[in-house]
């Protein structure tokens, strides 16, 4: 699905492919564990924490000015951006992964293992911001100090299928893509949180490490939607809107081979001078 | 409120009405400050319930979510959305706690639906500790049937 130019910026760089989480091998795997790991040790605002209360708590709520909106795709596309910078600043060339629950009907297996070897998976569970959690409880949700999940509990809106999002991908105007899309992106935080889980509201969402494999998710199906409808775009009026706290407009996040990255089921590289004479 | 069955209104897909490609149930004014939860979206199945099963025979037409806030964690006022038209000057996004739209395309749905009158029955649910669980959030202004040729 790589179809565009390397960034403007760096002409001779070639774009990096975020990868199915379930396709990573053990080297990519372990370099994206490592970039989470050190960016949760750092609590400025390099660190995961940082990034992840963008979303929510501490106050403000910045991604209120993205959710049941039309910005919402475009919002969440900087966040991610910039989340998989900071990640960069610690391990060089990590991407983030995707979580396809169109097909893995299950918390995947690199964030659903409470240990790597002996030490403690960064992608099963994350120490939230005290200060997120005193907000919480002021607000009456209680959450622990580590995140948790409970996906699939009785109750829970089901994953959306493969027939869900075929049937999204056909729809030629983008608000009324953006509008289903964003209703089957809140089904799997529901369906990862559970009753209690930080997945499950808005203010806790993104402290999960899952938060960013479902995300990069629903941005790879927006970037399915451009490739198959590439007359079809955002409303003019929308283009040259800011997407605080980020320093981009929409118009800016409308081409992810800009920001230096695309989607791919599967890579393989190798060097010149490497191969067999 | 939690169980929500509207009163009868004419059904814009009832016999001798002009055919349709697409029909959306559109709900305005949908309040999102309280917890999550799915709004499951019956047609002509006014004793819906927690336990009535997603199944198309028997009036299931969808479902929204509403990602919520649980809360609010503001001083006093935080989250009350000011009423009334804003300053055209005003270049601050819209409140947080705007209410939103939610669109739910019931076109299979409502093509099974012959009678001249339907009623919408709305069950919200999320799971609750002891699992599924009516949620007493479920909050709009209104909602319409649309139908397009």
């Amino acid at each position: 699905m790589s179809t565009g130019a390397a960034s403007p910026q760096h002409p001779t760089v070639p774009l990096r492919h975020r990868l199915n989480i379930d396709s990573m091998n053990a080297s990519q795997l372990s370099d994206f564990r490592a970039a989470v790991q050190a960016a949760m040790a750092i609590s400025d605002e390099r660190g995961y924490n940082y990034h992840a209360g963008i979303h929510g708590y501490p106050l403000p709520i910045s991604c209120d000015i993205a959710h049941g909106r039309p910005i919402f795709l475009p919002w969440h596309r900087a966040y991610l951006y910039f989340f998989e910078l900071a990640l960069r600043d610690q391990q060089p060339g990590v991407t983030l992964p995707w979580w396809d629950w169109t097909t893995d009907r299950h918390i995947p297996r690199a964030y659903d293992e409470p240990k790597v070897g002996e030490d403690p998976n960064p992608l099963y569970s994350a120490k939230v911001d005290p200060l997120a959690r005193q907000q919480g409880e002021r607000a009456g949700d209680v959450k622990g100090p580590m995140t948790t999940r409970r996906p699939g509990a009785d109750g829970s809106p089901p994953l959306p299928s493969e027939e869900d999002i075929k049937k999204v991908l056909e729809l030629p105007g983008f608000l009324d893509f953006t509008h289903q899309l964003e209703n089957f992106h809140n089904n799997v935080h529901v369906w990862v949180g559970g009753p209690s889980g930080d997945m499950s509201d808005i203010p806790f969402a993104a402290f999960d490490p899952i938060f960013w494999a479902h995300h990069a998710m629903i941005d790879r199906v927006w970037r399915m939607w451009q490739l198959r409808h590439p007359s079809a775009s955002v409303p003019a009026t929308l283009l040259d809107e800011a997407l605080p706290p980020f320093n981009m407009t929409v118009r800016q996040t409308l081409d992810a081979n800009t920001l230096g990255y695309d989607y791919a089921v599967q890579a393989a590289s190798s060097r010149a001078g490497t191969g067999q004479p | 409120m939690n169980l929500f069955v509207s009163e009868p209104i004419h059904n814009p897909a009832g016999e001798g009405l002009p055919d349709f490609t697409r029909a959306d149930l559109v709900f305005y004014g949908v309040d999102h400050l309280g917890p999550s939860f799915e709004a499951r979206i019956f047609l002509n199945c006014a004793d819906a319930n927690l336990s009535t099963p997603r199944d198309p025979e028997i009036g299931y037409a969808g479902s929204f979510t509403v990602f919520g806030h649980a809360g609010c964690a503001g001083d006093e006022g935080h989250c009350d959305v000011p009423p009334g038209p804003r300053d055209p000057f005003d270049l601050r996004p819209p409140h947080a706690l705007s209410r939103q739209t939610k669109t739910v395309i019931v076109t299979d749905a409502l093509r099974r639906v012959t009678d001249p009158e339907l009623t919408v029955t709305i069950v919200p649910v999320r799971p609750g500790e002891a699992g599924a669980e009516l949620v007493d959030s479920l909050e709009f202004d209104e909602f319409r049937i649309l139908t397009y040729l």
